[in-house]
């Protein structure tokens, strides 16, 4: 049998083969066949032509993406924000529960493991002028959620972000604590014997001891924030008026509904190149001696 | 000993082969369709076309498999160069790009053979040619009408208005009972927004400059088009004819608006004929009676008549990779061939599928079919036959002029745009999408 067949160190490698294999043809080969098509003006079916750069030059022109860029961007600020924030204070109390912390971090987890129809579905009937909180407010006499804030341009885009986000904080509440269990208590026996506050043994003890698990909730969150479709699509498809339009609802616009694939294909190298830089941003940061 | 094995070797062959040829001989060829599913017209269509078409047959075996979201997954099968025999698409502008692409086959001989420009409605016939063969038949055929509270109406001495003027006179008048003029929302569907646009350009602009400028003898761009479309954000926007206004337009979907039109929150009802089944459920369990009307004429540019906009609900076609080509047309011209099992099963769908655009004789409908369906499918033969029609987006449009109507309709409601700005967007869609040769067939008016 040949030596490299039997050779302890490479026997991890060939039990990852498999996942390689099936990761080149789901995902790499596609990848780089996507990579081609941004050059060309195909339709998803027929012949298939050379445009060079006009997918390029139209994106630059496409007011829709411009918009959509923004609120990726308007997205990403609001999920590195709201849920966080959140998240990392409700897990810092849970640490202090002893009794009952169980029910607590399945109340708060359920909504991540519902299905985003479900989700959405929920809070489309909440939002409902007629059947929700809107109707009954409207009942009592007060003029308050009238409106759908889904169906108004000014608020729309929030709205959706709300419904994504009430669904994501939970799951980072269950990475935080995993990490602040990591933490030495003895720590935190030596702040208190200083006389340190709650909030204190939160800011110098709790966050930097969580820091790696901390950044990397913040690259997840970064990196999810690009491809973000189902919540928008389900609840809003963009609407009103591109005011909830994302980068990934574009490119499934342009794909399947108006046949560019060419053209949607430009969308997703770009979106491709955005998360590249991401990730070379915070491996740039770990070779500087950052803990990422 | 081995002659005994010879014989025994020989009568096991001749036994092998002659039970091959057998099966191959007598066994029915099978034609597998891959139709969008619906839960209530898949048992149906089950019942009245498979099994009933088996149950004629011994020569083809029909399978049926009923698919979510068709258009998905026929995609990928046709590009494999697999996929079923016939298969179901939303329209012609997708037909377009399958036939573009190799992928669907010419029907021509079998529609020579079966003689289906006959048996077809002739615009119907001419959605599904593409450079002068047949690729697609429509599988229903609808159009745009308004239902209303005809006990309302009566109640309050309204009459149907038949121009603009009446129209906005009577919304007035209803707006004045504390009632919204029409009941309509875009919940759950986004694309809603082009019935409305369509209705104002074959109602205020007009089918024949529709046609002209399906044809591209006509600027999108020109007036009678701007117009409509100001009309109608004037209408949707100021005025809130849908639902209370705009917002409430957004968040009402097909069971809210239906509810508030049978509540009489609403008087009127402006949707395709797709609306005569629930209607008629919603209005069974109430006290108020309903009709419906053609859309009434909102310029005189668009005519004297109502007029009835062509539109096909999806369409059958068969793929160029079937190995059974002509037994999948067998298929498809004993559904042709028989106007009054087609009535059957639309009848039992409340006419909502599975209405083919078929010639129907009087004889041909059920004795207890709704008179005011059975009005509305005469009314239509009428004047489809003698030329007066109008023209749906999703029909007639190809796909990305098709999409900027209902996506960026919502950017002139919002005033981030101007009519005359969404109209030349429009035409620069237009002019590329004829460009690329990728426009649906239009038939002669």
């Amino acid at each position: 049998m040949p030596k490299f067949l039997t050779n302890i160190n490479a026997i991890s490698w060939y039990f990852l083969m498999p996942v390689l294999f099936i990761h080149f043809f789901v995902i790499a080969f596609p990848s780089i066949l996507s990579l081609l098509l941004c050059l060309t003006d195909w339709n998803g079916f027929g012949k298939i032509n050379y445009v060079g750069l006009e997918n390029f030059e139209e994106l630059f022109r496409d007011r829709i993406f411009k918009k959509a860029v923004y609120h990726n961007f308007i997205w990403t600020i609001m999920f590195l924000t709201i849920p966080v924030i959140v998240a990392l204070i409700i897990a810092y109390l849970l640490t202090g529960i002893k009794r009952g912390q169980l029910f607590y971090r399945l109340v708060y987890f359920f909504p991540y493991i519902l299905a985003s129809i479900v989700n959405c579905l929920i809070w489309r009937y909440i939002f409902h002028p007629k059947h929700g909180l809107g109707g009954w407010f409207e009942n009592q006499g007060i003029d308050f959620l009238s409106k759908s804030p889904f169906a108004m341009k000014e608020t729309a885009l929030y709205a959706v972000a709300w419904v994504d986000m009430w669904h994501f904080w939970g799951f980072l509440v269950i990475i935080y604590l995993t990490g602040m269990y990591q933490v030495d208590e003895s720590l935190y026996e030596a702040a208190d014997i200083e006389g340190a506050t709650k909030f204190q043994k939160f800011r110098y003890i709790t966050i930097p001891m969580i820091r790696p698990i901390f950044i990397l909730s913040l690259i997840i969150i970064i990196i999810w924030s690009v491809p973000t479709f189902d919540y928008v699509y389900i609840l809003t498809m963009g609407g009103p008026a591109y005011s909830s339009e994302v980068v990934a609802n574009h490119l499934y616009s342009q794909a399947f509904q108006r046949m560019n694939v060419g053209y949607a294909s430009t969308i997703g190298v770009m979106m491709f190149f955005y998360v590249g830089i991401i990730v070379g941003f915070f491996a740039l940061l770990r070779r500087l001696g950052w803990e990422v | 000993m081995e002659g005994m094995m010879n014989k025994i070797f020989n009568f096991f062959l001749s036994f092998v082969l002659t039970a091959f040829f057998a099966t191959s001989t007598f066994a029915a060829t099978k034609v597998v369709w891959w139709m969008e599913s619906d839960a209530t017209t898949d048992p149906v269509v089950q019942e009245f076309f498979v099994d009933a078409f088996n149950a004629e047959h011994d020569d083809i075996e029909l399978e049926v498999v009923f698919k979510e979201d068709i258009n998905d997954t026929i995609r990928p099968a046709l590009l494999s160069g697999s996929g079923p025999d016939i298969f179901d698409t939303p329209g012609a502008s997708y037909i377009k790009i399958y036939q573009d692409a190799g992928l669907v086959k010419s029907l021509q001989e079998y529609a020579d053979q079966f003689g289906w420009q006959d048996k077809l409605l002739e615009w119907a016939y001419n959605s599904g040619v593409f450079n002068g063969e047949l690729y697609s038949i429509p599988k229903n055929y609808e159009t745009m009408i308004y239902f209303y509270n005809k006990t309302l109406f009566e109640e309050n001495g309204w009459s149907l208005p038949n121009n603009l003027e009446e129209v906005e006179a009577l919304a007035a008048k209803i707006k004045a009972k504390g009632m919204n003029p029409y009941a309509y929302g875009s919940t759950g569907w986004q694309p809603t927004h082009e019935h409305l646009v369509g209705n104002y350009f074959n109602t205020y602009a007009g089918p024949d400059n529709v046609y002209k400028a399906l044809i591209g003898e006509k600027k999108w761009t020109d007036p009678e088009f701007v117009e409509s479309i100001e009309l109608l954000r004037k209408h949707m926007v100021d005025d809130g004819y849908w639902s209370g206004g705009l917002e409430t337009y957004y968040s009402l979907g097909w069971d809210d608006f239906n509810g508030e039109f049978v509540n009489r929150e609403s008087a009127m009802l402006m949707i395709g004929t797709w609306g005569f089944n629930v209607t008629a459920t919603n209005f069974a369990e109430s006290s108020d009676d309903w009709d419906w009307a053609a859309l009434p004429i909102l310029h005189p540019q668009a005519g004297d008549k109502p007029n009835y906009q062509l539109a096909t609900g999806g369409t059958m076609s068969v793929n160029a990779a079937s190995k059974n080509p002509e037994a999948a047309a067998k298929v498809i011209d004993w559904i042709l061939s028989d106007r009054a099992r087609v009535l059957n099963v639309t009848g039992q769908l409340g006419y909502g599928a599975w209405l083919m655009p078929l010639h129907y004789e009087d004889s041909d409908f059920d004795p207890n079919i709704d008179p005011r369906q059975k009005r509305f499918l005469t009314e239509f033969a009428e004047a489809t036959g003698t030329g007066n029609y109008g023209y749906t987006t999703w029909t007639f449009y190809p796909n990305d002029p098709g999409v900027h109507i209902w996506k960026d309709m919502e950017v002139v409601w919002a005033g981030d745009i101007t009519p005359l700005e969404f109209m030349e967007e429009s035409q620069r869609l237009w002019d590329k999408a004829r460009e690329d040769d990728a426009l649906v067939p239009v038939g002669k008016r």
